[in-house]
């Protein structure tokens, strides 16, 4: 094994990749720390996908230093791929081949892999285990490219927007599986379209954009370091004006949107304790009262001026 | 290496299953020589243009010409004997039989000793008549490569000569015959056409390699397996042996019906056979991967190929010598390595004038391959 277990399993320094006049990547660093899950965010063109691929052994850098698993990627991709899963956005390999067919032309490809019958079962396909490729569905045929990943018992594993096309229940069972190969000590880098996928898997993310590492930490850092404030909402209560609340303890702002009144604010303890001693002296309880903060999503569009969806 | 074996399984799996992909490579040349052989290969009762040279020039001879004459499959055409084998090299004749001079004395000769030595070769009008001391040869050409006329012919002057020597002397053989092979340019329509069909689709089956390869590069499926640690030459080798196992496979489907269906004779040795059969899949697979390395869309591969495959097929003497094409294409049927290897797989399968020398042939083919390959190795990409 190289390296040690709290080293990162993914250690990017100063990397710059370059297309022609396009500067794909500018200079970014980062780490993934063994054993987490690691979300790459950013809008198409960010430089993810080129990151990714100078990750997997895909690409080489024009500048800069990229480690996976302590080993240097730009120079031995070969023992890199080895010990990586990778899972891509592609069209059914091998239409005519069967599930089983193609995990164990796949397992072949490497020195160690997991059971066929472990892999079937991990991403529910063993119902369409004898279905050639091309007859699968699009989510079924995204859960075996899941599958391919895992073939090589990886200690890192590239998840490239693994759920798109999969209807809730099986995005559901895709993040059990996300879930369970992290407790039992896989790291995933994972790059999504769906903030709430981030939002559920990932211990840290990372934002991309042209080129650049824009934030990096956990969801609730990114968060909050945008956006200090939480929402206090609930049904609007007639006797109270929004002006009388806006003077509450810590409230930056008070507004009324669909019928529900919202209180921006800094302390939501302070806010809720003033609150509810206001509405008590009025005899009634504030309904559906709940907190709410900004979203990965926010956070998204205040940094890149665009949706992560466009 | 159980990697290059389990891809090798996985791509010949995958090829059979592809029903479409089968039609293509298998059923489509057996179409084209079912269709074209019938078409070309006339048909009606069998009839043999013979050549008869007399260079005996006497009422012996004669006599003998009318015994021949007499046989209703035989059509004889008097002529010298340079000229009836030019004939006959050409097609027109289907043999060439000779009356040496000399022939009518020896007659004369031994009907004076007859009643002396009437019981001498009693015993040789049972076995086969051989040339020796007392007989006069007579020289049958035949081209062994047209195996029903050959034998038929044989067979026939065998007779003639056979009922001449009881007539003349009561059975002491005094003809005997000499089999000659002559090579002659005259294939019949199926054995030019065979070799010609298999040499196509061996140019098929490499040039449009080029379109599931762009196709597999467009999909990603090349990067995909380009994340595993699988090496590139595995990748290639891999599908290089899937299309040579059928390209194998055509040549044995493609001679198969040529042998069972137009009694085609096959000649060549087979270890090259299959060798030039190996050489011209590796040409093309080499052209297929430059188109590869070119075209960026499935639909542009699909574009450049036919491009290239339509003109080739009727450019390269597939369906009829190159001799009898307008002298303004044949420079350029010079140049197309299918004209090289129809002809090579014509030389060494059926024999026939060849278009150019067998070494040469290879060489031109062998040219191909090693630019093409050094052109992909250049400018293939993976993605």
């Amino acid at each position: 094994m190289t390296g040690t277990d709290d080293a990162p399993v993914i250690e990017v320094v100063g990397l710059r990749k370059r297309y022609g006049e396009v500067l794909a990547v500018d200079g970014i660093s980062f780490e993934v720390r063994r054993g987490e899950i690691f979300g790459l965010l950013g809008p198409n063109g960010a430089g993810k996908t080129t990151t990714v691929e100078i990750l997997e052994g895909l690409r080489r850098p024009d500048d800069g230093t990229v480690h996976v698993l302590g080993v240097n990627a730009a120079h031995a991709p070969e023992q890199v791929k080895q010990r990586i899963g990778v899972q891509l956005q592609t069209a059914a390999l091998y239409p005519f081949l069967t599930v089983t067919e193609v995990l164990e032309l796949f397992r072949s490809f490497y020195a160690r892999s997991r059971p066929t019958e472990w892999l079937v079962q991990a991403v529910d396909l063993g119902e369409r285990r004898h279905a050639q490729t091309r007859q699968l569905s699009g989510g079924q045929r995204q859960r075996l490219s899941v599958a391919l990943a895992l073939v090589n018992e990886p200690e890192l594993v590239f998840l490239d927007e693994p759920t798109t096309g999969m209807d809730p229940q099986a995005r559901r069972s895709l993040w059990d599986l996300v879930l369970r190969l992290r407790s039992e000590g896989t790291s995933v880098l994972l790059t999504t379209h769906y903030m709430e996928e981030a939002e559920q898997l990932c211990d840290r993310v990372a934002v991309m954009d042209h080129g650049h590492v824009l934030e990096l930490g956990t969801v609730e850092e990114l968060v909050t370091r945008r956006f200090r404030e939480r929402a206090v909402h609930f049904d609007t209560l007639p006797g109270l004006d929004l002006a009388e609340l806006g003077r509450l303890p810590q409230v930056k702002r008070a507004v009324i949107e669909d019928g529900e009144t919202v209180l921006y604010t800094s302390d939501v303890a302070a806010t809720i304790g003033a609150l509810l001693a206001r509405t008590e002296t009025l005899g009634r309880d504030p309904e559906n009262l709940g907190i709410r903060r900004a979203t990965l999503e926010d956070v998204f569009l205040d940094l890149t001026g665009h949706a992560l969806r466009e | 290496m159980s990697a290059f074996l389990t891809l090798t399984a996985a791509n010949i799996r995958s090829f059979v299953r592809d029903r479409t992909a089968l039609f293509w490579t298998f059923a489509f040349p057996v179409i084209f020589i079912l269709l074209f052989g019938a078409i070309f290969s006339g048909g009606g009762t069998p009839s043999y243009s013979i050549g008869w040279v007399d260079q005996d020039g006497t009422a012996a001879s004669a006599l003998l010409r009318d015994g021949f004459a007499r046989v209703p499959l035989l059509k004889l055409q008097d002529g010298s004997l340079s000229a009836s084998l030019d004939a006959m090299r050409k097609g027109s004749l289907n043999g060439v039989v000779v009356v040496p001079k000399g022939y009518g004395a020896a007659v004369a000769a031994a009907r004076g000793s007859s009643a002396a030595g009437a019981g001498a070769g009693a015993a040789a009008t049972t076995g086969p008549i051989t040339a020796g001391p007392g007989t006069v040869p007579l020289d049958v050409y035949t081209d062994p490569s047209q195996q029903t006329s050959s034998a038929t012919i044989r067979q026939v002057v065998a007779q003639v000569v056979s009922t001449t020597n009881l007539a003349l002397l009561g059975g002491r053989p005094i003809l005997a015959t000499v089999d000659r092979s002559l090579q002659t340019q005259d294939l019949s329509n199926a054995a030019f056409l065979v070799p010609g069909i298999l040499g196509m689709a061996l140019m098929q089956l490499g040039v449009f390699g080029a379109v599931p390869l762009v196709a597999q590069r467009e999909k990603l499926i090349l990067k995909r397996l380009g994340a595993t640690p699988l090496p590139r030459w595995t990748l290639v080798g891999s599908n290089v042996v899937l299309r040579l196992l059928i390209g194998i496979g055509q040549a044995v489907l493609i001679l198969g019906i040529g042998v069972a269906v137009f009694g085609v004779t096959v000649l060549g040795a087979l270890w090259l056979m299959v060798a030039i059969v190996v050489l011209g899949a590796l040409t093309f697979i080499s052209i297929g991967y430059v188109v590869a390395s070119f075209a960026r869309t499935e639909d542009a591969a699909n574009g450049i190929v036919q491009v290239i495959q339509f003109p080739m097929m009727f450019l390269s003497g597939v369906f009829f010598p190159i001799e009898i094409m307008p002298s303004v294409l044949r420079p350029v049927a010079a140049v197309l390595p299918l004209t090289y290897l129809g002809d090579a797989l014509r030389q060494v399968m059926v024999g026939g004038s060849p278009y150019a020398p067998l070494p040469l042939d290879l060489g031109i083919l062998s040219a191909w391959f090693v630019v093409c390959l050094a052109i992909s190795a250049r400018f293939f990409r993976w993605e």
